[in-house]
């Protein structure tokens, strides 16, 4: 394989790892053994190598696709080196040229994530160009390498050259090291770039996204809720050898002739948590309310049993909604068809009331309650004696608040009356924390039964 | 074996199977490499499908194996037939008393039945499954694992041995190799996440609803019947339907089912008022008919 291919290849797997995917060495050594069976010149047979090779968790596809397509398809790829090579090769010979590369790439090594991310490529020259400089009047290693070769046209920029007339050339070294930044900007941004995005969604304020953030954060959530639900499900080990199964013994003993021989047991398995979402969606919640189911439907698609209620002052079961449509559509028609309200903004205690009298069958010792909202109650009766009974009924009960800690008793909130009766009552203000909460409740669910 | 991916597209076509550049990669890759392959997907896009005709296109056997929760290894890899040993003890008695004869103490009759081979643990009692029948196979094999999501992690593990090294080690006789490595495919509809270590040894491939042409491509091989018309029709009528908000969108299969069906109903265009009241050949939830139904003039009036 030319080594220059090689090279791009890892450039790519470096590209593909800053973007948050993981490649492990077994993938690079499947690829390098691929790569020279196909050939080169069929882009999608090209593409579907590294592909097939690289990438083994399919949420990662789409991320890939954005890599390969602004790497091999982007402008880095159009800028042909060898073209400009050839222009320069009376003054450069291929180590040169070579070693010049390499210069430029430790140079980008060196320089600081924001650097990379905000400059444009000739602002990056002449920073390299300075650096350089300063490097030729203190004897660093820079110009050392420069000297050594004792290249005349390299050696001007040490301020020792200058013979007027060659300004000519000195632009054509100027226009091949652009062109080296140029190729070697992107391998540093793209990876970088996708991953930022990714993580800056994820820590924000759920109050603070835009429309359009939400928007985009509606494939993140789904890449996101599918990983969560391949970790639980991961954990949802079997327990074998329950209880001795009679039924199965006599059964497996015919085979020997009514000598139990093998002895069967139950199979035992571990019990799915049982859970109530209840999800405020008033509007002083707004568009964390929309987040707020989306996540709940999440939730109700990733645990077999879960209920899940919404509320401003009436208290309506939303399970066969979220059952029969995708998120998206039954949001808008929770909010078109149902009719949340009675009297103005949200009554949690005329709720709480409501629930305990008609969905109380909901709870039993093994369920989890789980309650999304603010606890601003517009100064109504709390209903503390319903919620209360809903403490006793479940098992336990966790709030989560999209209200920052200091702010849980500002204003209309009551927080703190029902803090005591919670099990726990938690910020959660972003997707990181959210998911953080609901692995830590699975873990603790499944471990306590 | 294949020459290039152009090859395998052919071959493939010949067993009726319209695969993309993108999978002919992967399955010539697989077959190069030695590898064993991967294949995820949404329900009904020939995943199963793919690896038989892969099968039939090599000529090669095909060992299938379903798995479900609760496979486990007596059902997968080989079992000892223990009904034949127990009968085989009883013949074996008066032998052994034969044997024994000239035998005064326990010890020394211990130590001459111990000289003999193991009679109970060879491979007269061993009871191949279908891993072991892939590795043992003399004819070339492809040695297809359906649905592995739906088998338990201890499983997996099991699986780890074959997958890497085309092997199978039984703990009473030792380690069976492949005479000629298997062609492994596995697939999956992601009920539940495959262990790194698992997807690491493996080519991963992802197959997604096709194109519009090769959609169209895939009813006119299957139903040829239904004439370039219609196809073009229909095939463009799903692929609307696919893009509103569904609970589940319709597969290749229920494509091929709507046309089979409109095409029994004597359509030869795909009129609107027939296509609504056949909505339920590939949407399958009531809300996801009424939706469509509800979007009918956009998807079927062009």
């Amino acid at each position: 394989m030319q080594p220059g291919i090689q090279k791009k290849l890892y450039d790519f797997i470096d590209i593909l790892r800053d973007a948050g995917v993981t490649v492990s060495t077994d993938e690079i050594l499947a690829l390098f053994d691929a790569v020279p069976r196909i050939p080169f010149d069929d882009r999608v047979v090209f593409r579907q190598s590294l592909k097939t090779t690289l990438v083994k968790d399919f949420t990662d596809i789409p991320v890939f696709d954005t890599c390969f397509s602004e790497f091999f398809e982007g402008q880095a790829s159009d800028i042909d080196i060898s073209s400009l090579q050839e222009d320069t090769s009376q003054r450069f010979s291929r180590e040169e040229a070579d070693a010049l590369e390499d210069m430029v790439r430790s140079f980008m090594e060196s320089l600081s994530e924001d650097l990379i991310m905000e400059k444009e490529a000739d602002e990056l020259l002449s920073l390299f160009l300075e650096e350089i400089e300063a490097a030729g009047s203190s004897g660093g290693t820079g110009i050392n390498l420069f000297q050594q070769r004792s290249d005349p046209v390299l050696s001007r920029y040490s301020g020792q050259g200058g013979e007027a007339g060659d300004d000519e050339e000195r632009d054509r070294v100027n226009t091949l090291l652009l062109t080296l930044i140029k190729r070697n900007l992107p391998r540093k941004r793209i990876g970088k770039k996708i991953n930022d995005r990714e993580d800056y969604l994820l820590n924000k304020y759920i109050y603070q996204l835009t429309p359009e953030e939400i928007r985009e954060m509606r494939e993140i959530v789904r890449r996101f809720g599918q990983k969560l639900k391949n970790r639980i499900s991961q954990r949802k080990k079997r327990v074998k050898h329950g209880s001795f199964d009679i039924k199965r013994t006599i059964r497996n003993s015919l085979q020997y002739g009514g000598v139990p021989f093998k002895i069967s047991h139950r199979d035992k398995k571990i019990e799915r948590p049982q859970i109530v979402v209840l999800c405020d969606v008033s509007g002083s919640v707004n568009q964390y309310t929309r987040f707020m189911l989306l996540i709940t439907h999440t939730l109700q698609s990733l645990f077999s049993k879960v209920r899940t209620f919404a509320f401003i002052s009436n208290m309506v079961e939303i399970t066969p909604l979220f059952m029969e449509m995708d998120p998206e559509r039954a949001i808008n028609s929770i909010f078109h068809d149902t009719d949340f309200t009675y009297g103005w903004g949200s009554n949690y205690g005329r709720c709480f009331d409501m629930f305990v009298s008609d969905y109380s069958d909901s709870l039993t010792k093994k369920t989890t309650v789980m309650i999304l909202g603010d606890a601003r109650n517009n100064n109504q009766d709390p209903g503390l004696h319903s919620f209360i009974r809903m403490k006793e009924r479940s098992k336990n009960i966790f709030w989560l608040n999209p209200d920052k800690k200091h702010l849980w008793d500002w204003g209309d909130s009551i927080a703190s009356i029902y803090l005591p009766h919670c099990t726990e009552m938690k910020e959660v203000n972003s997707i990181i924390d959210l998911s953080q909460f609901i692995d830590k409740l699975f873990t603790d669910l499944a471990l306590n039964r | 074996m294949f020459k290039d991916v152009d090859e395998t597209i052919n071959a493939l076509a010949e067993e009726k199977y319209i695969a993309s550049r993108e999978i002919a990669t992967t399955i010539f890759l697989a077959m190069k490499m030695e590898k064993p392959v991967l294949i995820e997907g949404p329900a009904g896009v020939g995943k199963t499908d793919l690896g038989k005709c892969v099968s039939s296109a090599l000529d090669m056997d095909l060992v299938r194996l379903q798995c479900y929760e609760g496979l486990d290894e007596s059902k997968a890899l080989y079992e000892w037939e223990y009904a034949k040993q127990l009968l085989y003890t009883q013949i074996l008695k008066e032998k052994l008393s034969c044997i024994m004869e000239d035998k005064d103490s326990l010890k020394e009759a211990v130590a001459r039945l111990s000289n003999e081979e193991d009679v109970f643990f060879s491979d007269n009692f061993l009871l191949a499954r279908p891993i072991l029948r892939a590795v043992t196979s003399e004819r070339p094999c492809l040695l297809l694992i359906d649905e592995i999501d739906k088998s338990d992690s201890e499983f997996e593990a099991f699986l780890l041995e074959v997958l890497s090294d085309f092997q199978v080690s039984i703990p009473e006789i030792g380690t069976i190799k492949a005479n000629r490595k298997p062609f492994v495919i596995l697939t999956s509809n992601n009920a539940r996440e495959m262990s790194d270590a698992l997807k690491r040894r493996c080519l991963h491939l992802y197959i997604n609803y096709p194109t519009r042409e090769l959609e169209e491509k895939i009813v006119s091989l299957k139903v040829p019947e239904c004439g370039e018309k219609l196809t073009t029709e229909i095939v463009r009528a799903v692929h609307r339907i696919r893009e509103l908000q569904l609970k589940k969108e319709p597969s290749i299969s229920e494509t091929l089912d709507w046309a089979r069906a409109l095409l029994l109903l004597g359509q030869s265009e795909l009129n609107p008022e027939t296509a609504v009241d056949t909505l339920n050949f590939i949407l399958k939830y009531e809300k996801d008919i009424e939706l469509a139904k509800k979007q009918a003039k956009n998807i079927f009036i062009h």
